[in-house]
């Protein structure tokens, strides 16, 4: 019986379908999580829309880059100051955010001439910017306009500027998800092989599915300098519009976040022949193991040793004092997807922390594969959860700490449970070796925060308050 | 010399200052006990407006999704509105009012919504007889407005909704006071305390400051009742001190229930918290308690001490809600600062008629401009224009890098302040509220004295 | 006997390896054939071709789990390389049934990704 139908959702019982509790003798030829599906209304979900996954994840990561929303202002205020992506130019990319401010007359008449006007102002007011993306949004894509069109006129008027269009209403899909697959496959298709990059290395590759939160990509990027490797594109953390362009002529397409932007990456393997390589970036083990392959792949494997030896000299005891203090504890992970499967075994063998609960807004069926591989027995497996549902796995399970986002941290900030960012991070990077000690380092304030022990103190009964009495 | 009033003359928009109706719809919504907003769009519509409330209040507020997909754009969402709306009343016995509340997708392909409102409430009492669910429509299409009109539109409809009549008069004044933090509730609920008056502040976002207890128990939402709402006609009368936020509200009771309705300067400053007590004392016939005289005197000695010496001349940028914007100016100039530029960041055509601001056009003698429908880039040009000059800037979170970036100094007022701690459970109105602006204005100066070596050893003997 | 030794060889794939759950059948079946032949051959003795960059990859991918397999499973030096070439049909047999065949996947045989 390990698909659960808990409490909170007897009233709407295809829940059951969603949540999976890993028992012994059971597999995932048994039993897999219904994922990637219609949500069900009104169930206080967590997920984003199509828009968000395009916009706010991906595209607006890029450096160097205008991001025009072909909409009403709100989807463009709402995905601006929601991430910690910084760039090395000052954080272009967090600054701004461009919107049509679409009003009903040009919903009634079209938002064409509108989205022309915009595009042509944005690129007169900061004209050192020659890249833009835009993006329909929910309105916009009922109405009809056709952006293509517009970004075609406009690049024809402004020769130096090149505009990409990704068309991703908010009720595209089912979430975020949509969202990333419509940027991948039309990047992919339209804009990689535009651009020939100047080649520095005998190693290139592309480092596809990290975000640059609060640094990975940059911490990451220190290791391929070390090792003589070429990046030929960040697919897109610290990247830019024509990094992204150039994809085609890399050897190899390192893979960490699958799916987000897996798809662009069995593109290039399809189109281009260029090999695919899927990494997990946040644990010692695993980053080694990354750092092997990559080495095996273009036979630099001496280097690779060389730099995993440094880096577990420098890194190494600082991890393991924090395991020494953390083992044992009991972690929920409750982020988008991928991020399940990249830290439930990692948190097990670099901090001996045991993950108990796991929730996914927006991963796949492939995704429940790849975390109930990897995952424990007596552990739940949720697929879109939601709020009820939180506090009832809360009480079956009972975390010591949760890794979510920062709304769901102040909700379970009152059930006395510390919550660390698991999405843009307390105090991050968190890949990479160095990163790992971070996020290690963070759970641990968090666990030992004496905060937590005042707040399940009740002052009014028996006294355990240990106060020191003046000297006398 | 003198006031120009101006827009934005581009056609897109760089860096909002505000969200779309929806949020704001959003925002009235929670503060209702009880209630759980259902709002009929795309999930990113919810998901993000809740990031963005938790970000300002570092507290979860639940509001709910139809999550229209695919299919129901092409085919329509009325039963997603229904599900929603039935599993919202299944899984929470206690919900008592669901508004639900339009986005842009969903007034685009013309949704019935009150169609099947009917059709949840006949649901809801065949399903639960005797539990009464008020399911409220809000029409909040993002392309009109802002979340400034949605804050004012969602608040109504839950008044036509919910105050279907009137009863025994209750003596109470209805208090709208807009769009604030719950800082400014409770010195609005403590002044009518202190000065004996019965009223309800609509709406009561005390809780949205909320504690960790003991007993784990949850405690963040809204404390404005059905009842209170159910109540509101029978009022004495209606004040609103938000003129876009509350007065659509306190017009619709006086329409249709004849409850006096004043529209009051928003008490931002001396001298328009003067005028709001005065009105009270008017309408009420209570007097202004000691109390208040002796607080209203701190304030007053506070900001003495600050005026002359640090404030004087000062040329300041504001930016955010039109009724705090331009209540800020007019604190700015009790404390003898410049409000030079002023940011109203909708197409709403009313503001260039706004009293307030007409009388500031007669009187001002110096440059002062107001942009209407304008965004942060308007500002930013202007921070970056040596003619402006702009000495301080007064606004939300989201222009921290006009700030940052040009080197001028920012104090946080207004929403969101995200980047800031603890700023929504600090009163702005009231007397206390502008001693804490004056003095928080004061120590951003001073410290940014500190920074650039700019005359910081003033300070030193200060 | 080559049952235990398969099931313990599985668990480590299952554990480790991204490779088993790419997006698509025809991916997984890619991998599941080049890496467990790249990696019958390393643990056989025989040489690599390693011309092709899919060559390189299968390779880098075989190279460290044959290298977690001798440490983790001491046994696997132990035996000749029939045994070994049993094994990894064994091994790869199950893979396929796990990860392809008897998946739950919807996703695995959509034709476009």
């Amino acid at each position: 019986m390990p698909m659960v139908l808990l409490k909170c959702d007897k009233d709407i019982p295809e829940r059951e379908k969603h949540i999976y509790l890993k028992v012994d003798g059971e597999d995932s030829r048994d039993f897999l999580p219904v994922s990637n599906a219609a949500t069900l209304p009104g169930t206080l979900s967590e997920r984003g829309c199509a828009f968000c996954g395009a916009k706010l994840v991906i595209g607006g990561v890029l450096k160097d880059t205008i991001q025009m929303i072909h909409g009403p202002v709100g989807c463009a205020y709402d995905t601006w100051h929601t991430k910690r992506y910084p760039t090395d130019n000052g954080h272009f990319n967090m600054k701004y955010v461009w919107s049509t401010d679409m009003k009903e007359s040009h919903i009634v008449f079209g938002g064409e001439k509108r989205l022309e006007k915009s595009i042509n102002e944005a690129f007169d007011e900061m004209p050192d910017i020659k890249r833009m993306f835009v993006y329909t949004t929910c309105p916009t894509a009922l109405i009809g306009d056709d952006v293509k069109a517009v970004a075609k006129k406009v690049m024809s008027e402004r020769p130096d500027v090149d505009i990409f269009t990704c068309e991703c209403p908010g009720f595209a899909g089912v979430s975020q998800s949509k969202g990333h697959h419509v940027l991948n496959i039309g990047w992919i298709n339209e804009k990689v092989g535009t651009v020939e990059p100047v080649i520095t290395s005998k190693y290139t590759m592309n480092f596809i599915g990290d975000f640059n939160i609060q640094g990975d990509t940059q911490l990451l990027n220190q290791y391929w300098e070390k090792l003589g490797i070429q990046v030929i594109a960040h697919f897109t953390g610290n990247g830019t519009y024509d990094d992204l362009r150039a994809m085609h002529r890399a050897q190899l397409s390192v893979v960490n976040c699958a799916r987000s932007s897996g798809y662009i990456a069995n593109e290039l393997k399809k189109q281009y022949g260029i090999p695919r390589l899927d990494i997990d970036s946040w644990g010692f083990n695993y980053m080694a193991e990354a750092i092997r392959k990559i080495c095996a792949f273009f036979g630099i494997e001496d280097r690779g040793e060389a730099l995993i030896a440094d880096e577990y000299t420098k890194w190494k005891p600082k991890l393991d004092w924090y395991k020494e203090r953390l083992k044992g504890t009991k972690m929920a992970i409750w982020t988008g997807g991928p991020r399940l499967w990249h830290w439930t075994k990692s948190v097990e063998d670099d901090l001996g922390v045991q993950v108990v609960a796991m929730s996914s807004k927006f991963g796949h069926q492939e995704d429940f594969e790849k975390v109930i591989a990897r995952g424990k027995q007596g552990t739940y497996y949720i697929d879109d959860g939601n709020e009820l549902e939180f506090f009832e796995i809360i009480e079956l399970v009972k975390p010591d700490i949760i890794f979510t986002g920062p709304r769901v941290g102040e909700l379970v900030k009152k059930l006395h449970i510390p919550y660390v960012n698991g999405h843009g991070y307390h105090n991050g990077p968190y890949m990479g070796f160095e990163g790992f000690v971070n996020l290690a380092r963070d759970t641990y304030n968090a666990m030992y925060n004496p905060l937590l022990k005042l707040a399940a103190t009740d002052i009014r009964g028996p006294v355990s308050t240990r106060f020191l009495e003046a000297a006398e | 010399m003198g006031c120009e009033i101006t827009n934005r003359e581009r056609a897109g928009v760089i860096n909002p200052m505000y969200d779309c109706q929806p949020a704001g719809a959003q925002y009235a919504g929670i503060g209702v006990k009880d209630c759980i907003p259902l709002v009929h769009g795309g999930q990113g519509c919810t998901m993000f407006v809740r990031l963005l409330f938790a970000q300002h209040f570092k507290e979860n507020f639940d509001v709910a999704s139809t999550s229209l997909h695919e299919d129901s754009a092409v085919f329509g969402g009325h039963q997603r509105i229904r599900d929603g709306v039935m599993t919202l009343v299944r899984r929470y016995p206690n919900l008592r009012v669901i508004p639900v509340i339009t986005t842009c997708s969903t007034e685009v392909i013309g949704d019935d919504v009150e169609g099947n409102i009917s059709a949840c409430r006949k649901m809801i009492k065949e399903e639960f007889p005797g539990r009464k669910v008020h399911v409220v429509p809000v029409h909040t299409p993002s392309f009109k407005s802002s979340q400034v009109g949605g804050y004012a539109e969602c608040l109504q409809a839950m008044i036509k909704t919910i105050a279907t009549s009137k009863a025994a008069p209750s003596g109470k004044l209805n208090v709208f006071p807009g769009w604030v933090n719950p800082g400014d509730v409770v010195l609005l609920k403590r002044y009518l305390s202190e000065m004996g008056v019965d009223a309800t502040v609509f709406m009561d976002t005390e809780d949205f400051d909320s504690p960790t207890l003991p007993d784990k128990s949850i405690h963040t939402h809204g404390r404005t009742t059905v009842e209170d709402i159910a109540g509101s006609p029978n009022a004495r009368a209606s004040l609103a001190l938000a003129r876009y936020e509350g007065a659509s509200s306190a017009e619709y009771l006086k329409n249709e229930f004849d409850v006096p309705a004043h529209v009051v300067p928003t008490p931002y400053g001396i001298g328009n918290t003067d005028a709001l007590l005065q009105k009270i004392s008017e309408i009420t016939g209570k007097p202004i308690p000691e109390s208040l005289i002796r607080e209203r005197g701190i304030a007053l000695d506070a900001l003495q001490d600050l005026a002359h010496m640090f404030f004087a001349d000062k040329r300041v940028a504001l930016f955010g809600h039109p009724d705090l914007v331009i209540g800020l100016a007019q604190f700015c100039l009790e404390v003898e600062m410049k409000p030079v530029l002023l940011l109203l960041g909708d197409d709403n055509s009313k503001y260039k008629k706004d009293p307030r601001i007409t009388e500031m056009k007669a009187t001002a003698t110096w440059d002062m401009e107001v942009v209407c429908n304008a965004d942060l880039w308007e500002l930013e040009k202007r921070v970056k224009s040596p003619d402006h000059k702009i000495d301080l800037i007064l606004g939300h979170s989201k222009g921290r890098y006009v700030a940052i970036d040009n080197n001028v100094p920012m104090t946080r007022v207004g929403f969101p302040t995200f980047d800031r701690a603890g700023l929504y459970r600090h009163p702005t109105m009231g007397y206390q509220g502008a001693m804490l602006l004056g003095e928080a204005i004061a120590n951003t100066l001073f410290t940014h004295m500190e920074y650039t070596r700019d005359r910081e050893w003033i300070l030193n003997t200060w | 006997m080559n049952t235990e030794k398969i099931d313990q060889l599985y668990g480590y794939v299952q554990e480790r390896c991204l490779w088993q759950f790419f997006s698509r059948s025809w991916d997984r079946q890619e991998n599941i054939d080049g890496i467990l032949k790249a990696a019958t051959d390393l643990l056989t003795g025989k040489e690599l071709e390693l011309e092709t960059p899919m060559a390189r990859l299968f390779y880098a991918d075989a190279k460290i789990m044959v290298a977690d397999f001798k440490q983790r499973f001491p046994w696997i030096e132990e035996i000749g390389p029939a045994q070994i070439r049993d094994l990894m049909h064994g091994l790869k047999d199950k893979l396929v049934e796990f990860t392809i065949t008897k998946s739950l996947n919807r996703e695995l045989n959509h034709s476009l990704y």
